[in-house]
């Protein structure tokens, strides 16, 4: 039996930014190309389920962690930065150069399927960004297009 | 992403009142300036 609420929940994930055609979007970290759209829902497809994605019995729908350092920490693995000497690394990796990423929270709402690290939605948006190895311009044009708060790390 | 194990899932549904969505910022109108008579 499912449990039903009225407010969103706030995860937290990765994203890719890239260019397309000559704007800024943020696209998924998992699956090339796909980007979000701006001032719309992202809405979970999937090609056996379709729109009825995420299914139970499947890994469709959109990814998010429960908390900010799960997120991190999957960015330390991307980057393969891991520990320093030994101790846990408390800082955020550097990113290749001219392949920013955005670490931030998401607003997700729908069908959930909650796991204990995570989730998988069926609509998100953005809730806050936190631009990694980007510049000011690349900052302010996410902030512009999805009308969210984006800072710099 | 690793989000755990599939066996633990447990389903949500949220209706939120209003979709977290940013609507476009309205245009305001320019005000005409008063023309001295």
């Amino acid at each position: 039996m499912s449990e039903f609420s009225i407010e969103p929940i706030l995860g937290w994930r990765l994203w890719h930014v890239r260019l397309h055609g000559n704007e800024y979007r943020l696209e998924s970290f998992t699956w090339h190309h796909v980007s979000w759209p701006p001032r719309r829902r992202f809405e979970a497809t999937c090609t056996i389920h379709r729109y009825t994605a995420p299914a139970g019995d499947h890994e469709c729908g959109i990814y998010a962690f429960k908390t900010r350092a799960l997120a991190e920490d999957l960015l330390r693995r991307y980057t393969g930065i891991r520990h320093c000497y030994g101790r846990e690394n408390r800082e955020l990796p550097p990113v290749r150069h001219g392949r920013p990423i955005a670490l931030g929270s998401v607003s997700l709402w729908g069908r959930i399927l909650v796991r204990e690290k995570g989730f998988r939605a069926q609509y998100a948006y953005p809730y806050e960004l936190h631009v990694i190895g980007g510049d000011d311009r690349i900052a302010r044009e996410l902030r512009d297009r999805y009308a969210v708060d984006v800072s710099r790390v | 992403m690793d989000i755990g194990l599939p066996e633990t899932e447990q389903e949500i549904e949220i209706t939120p009142l209003e979709e977290p969505v940013p609507t476009p910022t309205p245009v305001e109108e320019p005000r005409e300036e008063p023309v001295p008579a």
